[in-house]
């Protein structure tokens, strides 16, 4: 290969890997909170944006450092996620079928975030860009990489990391887990199934903010980007299999680099028409997803 | 006997590797009463779902009223002439009685009059709920108004999921009443644990076990089989 | 069949109907001939007359078979895009309008087979699928759509005489329309067709028991709910004279929704009532446009959680207290 390939397969090569580590987050946190309290968020890429946005105006309005900026981010996501959880989740807690009550309510969150940033974020500028994390830049061969950009992929993948092992060893996880499998089961052996939901519901929602601060950190955005990253999110949650975080990371990985891939060889429309095509297969001839239990 | 209204010849039916039903023959002629008693499991909500086509069987042929019905969707079965009702009651609870029989007369070609319903409607004693909404009756007349919105499409047969589930014990009574009646109405194929019901309904009794059938004859026959007291019987409340 | 009782009843019940239909007719002709001094509020009234053509439609799929689709507005753009095209190479509107409509028709009741697979929640998520990607096609198909930019002066359709007929006659032409679409979701909803499609809603297997083919009464929804998404379509592009895809894109499909939600889904005047009160409201925040979004986002959690019924609940039979509207309309018992 010349070394004009070289640079193309690294460079498509890196930035799959971090948007799919990114979008494996944010499905991971939609695919949570749907398999849990049976919410499929249409508002997540609003969330997305939502911790995008604040991260911009902690660094570039506040001039507070990007890291601190990314844990206030992550942190402030749990007392939003009680406070929606109080005022509107909760109240379906007891409905049975309940998914479309909670679709067509995140539907109008949707719409509510969407109007709020535009009447606000939306006036002030139209690309966003945070500082860098760390700076500098390091060679792989003869392909720079930023330093900051590998940072957002430790991150990233430190975050996924650690979601895996906090659902696998954790109490905390192995409750939550047994209330993807089985509600009533989970009951009758003795799990809090409502706490389990509040928890549920902040660590999707955590996990969702660390996705759109870290997308922020690596690359520009704009109001866009919210609308794309939820229907990119339901796709890898509805192929993945509703409620199973390893399928939204392996299928978010896939996706990832489909898009990188995509872009350098076709447009992206395309892609979308891809993701959107495979969703659709998928809720037509195994609704379960391909890494059903 | 009269002519046969409902052959099954060789019945299978399999979910995914669990064998819900091997290989079962049945005949039920016109105007006999047949009733199917099993245990749990035993895969006779599933026989029943085969024949009014809410499933597809895996082998075997099922002909009703001289005709082959196997293949075909529920609405052509019901449009037939069989029909059925469910082991948890079901009706349109969110309307009104009247609107739950108007439906049931849309698409049934042989469907009753209006003197006919009234006429039935009373016979059922839920003629004066005509306004009530349908969810908000009491369990028994939810059942008589399935009843009633199967007997108003004049159906040949009507198979009944444990028709008096849930109901308390004058309320079995009340039901088991109307079924005795029903029997000169039309033919009548029911599932039951209740062996009050069977013994004083069923012209024959079959046995499922664990998707095959274990024994077939009258009910005295049956209740007395040493074979199906041993399986099933001991097990349960006479 | 010899159900004489609901022949009686059906009678009685147009006469029952008649008295708001007369009222709602002569409205819907006369406020915008009133209005017709002031062009800017007569074309207001005119938006909210073609949105009646619109909830009609969604409430036969939505109020009373039970469907949530989200690509109405998508199935709209499909009539809008054809009659315009239609037009500008020739055609006379009149003849396109029957033809753009009938291609959205077809195209959704071919959209809504997933329908008959998927229930609740995965039929609406599929349905949501389907408008965006009817969105990236009006998009992504440039020659005929004109991409991201849109179509724009779009002339009202010719006089029979010569030139092209006046604003205010078109108004009238909206009315008819209007008038014609809340007409036919009478006659359906008090025919055997309407006793089908509301069985279906309430419990489809019940009712395909009950011998109601509900396969094809599904698509005969779709086939019905689609003419009127594309008539409204048709009307629209020459009124506004611009389409974009954001004139059809998921967003308007939540409105139309919100308007039958809001309303009364599965009453006649409900979502009439609907367009009329929401339609307006987003001209009057017209400096602020947005504002529109987050005043029916609020509106749409405000239907979820506060009154599944609807405005017309509360003149009606009260639905159930701890049924979420959506959760009573779409029969949910996920994907078979």
């Amino acid at each position: 290969m010349s070394n004009a390939n070289w640079i193309l397969f690294l460079s498509t090569l890196s930035t799959g890997l971090i948007l799919g580590s990114i979008f494996s987050l944010v499905a991971a946190g939609v695919t949570i909170v749907y398999g849990s309290i049976w919410m499929p968020n249409a508002a997540n890429g609003q969330f997305f944006l939502l911790a995008a946005l604040f991260g911009w105006t902690l660094t570039v309005s506040w001039g507070i450092h990007p890291a601190i900026a990314a844990i206030l981010v992550i942190g402030v996501s749990v007392p939003l996620s009680y406070l929606l959880e109080v005022l509107l989740i909760k109240r379906f807690y007891d409905v049975p079928n309940r998914n479309i009550s909670y679709f067509v309510l995140s539907l109008g969150i949707t719409q509510i975030l969407a109007g709020v940033f535009s009447l606000t974020y939306g006036q002030w500028s139209d690309q966003f860009q945070l500082p860098p994390l760390i700076t500098g830049i390091t060679f792989i061969g003869p392909f720079p990489i930023a330093n900051n950009r590998l940072a957002v992929l430790a991150l990233a993948i430190a975050i996924l990391a650690g979601l895996f092992l906090l659902l696998r060893f954790h109490r905390y996880g192995r409750a939550l887990r047994a209330v993807f499998q089985n509600r009533d089961a989970a009951a009758l052996r003795g799990v809090n199934v409502k706490a389990s939901y509040s928890m549920s519901f902040a660590l999707g929602n955590a996990v969702i903010f660390a996705g759109g601060i870290l997308f922020a950190l690596a690359y520009s955005f704009d109001l866009t980007v919210a609308w794309t990253m939820a229907i990119t999110a339901f796709a890898i949650m509805i192929i993945g299999g509703p409620g199973s975080v390893l399928g939204a990371v392996v299928i978010g990985m896939v996706f990832g680099f489909t898009q990188a891939i995509v872009s350098v060889v076709a447009s992206p429309t395309i892609a979308a028409f891809s993701y959107l095509g495979a969703m659709l297969v998928i809720l037509l001839f195994k609704p379960s997803g391909l890494f059903a239990k | 006997m009269t002519n046969v209204l409902l052959e099954a010849r060789g019945v299978s039916k399999r979910f995914g590797g669990v064998v819900a039903l091997k290989g079962i023959d049945l005949v039920q002629h016109q105007g006999e009463t047949l009733g199917m008693i099993g245990p749990n499991g035993s895969g006779k909500t599933t026989f029943v779902n085969l024949i009014s086509g809410h499933l597809k069987g895996n082998s075997g042929s099922i002909r009703f009223d001289g005709r082959s019905i196997e293949g075909r969707n529920p609405y052509q079965i019901a449009q037939a002439g069989l029909t059925r009702t469910y082991q948890a009651v079901r009706v349109f609870g969110e309307l009104t009685v009247r609107e739950n029989v108007g439906t049931a007369l849309v698409d049934a070609p042989s469907a009753l009059g209006q003197d006919g319903v009234r006429e039935l409607a009373d016979w059922l004693r839920i003629g004066h709920r005509f306004d009530a909404r349908a969810g908000g009756l009491t369990l028994l007349e939810q059942r008589q108004v399935e009843l009633l919105m199967r007997l108003v499409q004049r159906p040949k047969l009507i198979m009944l999921d444990e028709p008096v589930g849930g109901l308390s014990s004058v309320e079995v009574r009340v039901m088991i009443a109307i079924l005795a009646e029903l029997k000169s109405r039309c033919t009548i194929f029911v599932i039951e644990h209740t062996m009050k019901v069977i013994r004083e309904l069923a012209d024959k009794v079959v046995v499922l076990l664990a998707g095959e059938k274990l024994a077939e004859g009258p009910p005295a026959d049956i209740l007395a089989d040493q074979r199906v007291i041993d399986r099933y019987l001991g097990n349960i409340d006479a | 069949m010899t159900d004489s009782s609901s022949t009686t009843s059906l009678s009685s019940d147009w006469k029952k109907i008649a008295g708001p239909l007369g009222a709602f007719t002569i409205l819907a002709f006369a406020i915008p001939a009133l209005l017709s001094g002031n062009r800017y509020l007569a074309f207001v009234a005119g938006i909210t007359l073609i949105h009646i053509v619109w909830t009609s439609g969604m409430n036969l799929l939505y109020g009373y078979t039970g469907l949530m689709p989200l690509m109405f507005a998508g199935i709209a753009g499909i009539s809008a895009y054809f009659a315009v095209d239609l037009t500008a190479s020739g055609w006379s509107f009149w003849v396109a309008l029957p033809v753009g409509a009938l291609a959205a028709s077809i195209a959704g009741t071919i959209l809504g087979l997933p329908s008959l697979r998927l229930k609740g929640f995965y039929f609406t998520l599929c349905s949501l699928v389907i408008q965006t990607v009817i969105t990236l096609g009006f998009v992504y198909f440039a020659n005929l759509t004109n991409g991201d930019t849109g179509i724009s002066q779009i002339p009202l359709p010719a006089a029979p005489g010569s030139g092209t007929i006046s604003a205010p006659a078109f108004d009238l032409i909206l009315a008819a329309a209007a008038v014609i679409g809340v007409v036919v979701l009478i006659a359906i909803t008090r025919s055997a067709l309407g006793k089908r499609l509301i069985a279906i809603r309430e419990d489809d297997e019940l009712a395909e028991m009950l011998g109601i083919n509900v396969t094809r009464y599904k698509m005969t929804a779709f086939f019905i709910g689609s003419l009127f998404a594309g008539v409204g379509g048709a009307l629209y592009a020459p009124y506004i004279g611009f389409i974009s895809p954001r004139s059809f894109d998921v967003l308007i499909s939540m409105n139309i929704w919100l308007m039958v939600a809001f309303g009364g889904r599965g009453t006649i005047w409900g979502p009439v009532a609907g367009a009329v009160i929401l339609v307006p409201l987003s001209f009057l925040l017209q400096e602020y446009y947005t504002v529109k979004d987050v005043i029916y986002g609020l509106l749409i959690i405000a239907v979820i959680v506060l009154m599944p019924g609807g405005i017309a609940s509360g003149l009606k039979r009260t639905t159930r207290a701890t049924e979420p509207v959506a959760a009573g309309a779409a029969e949910q018992r996920g994907a078979k």
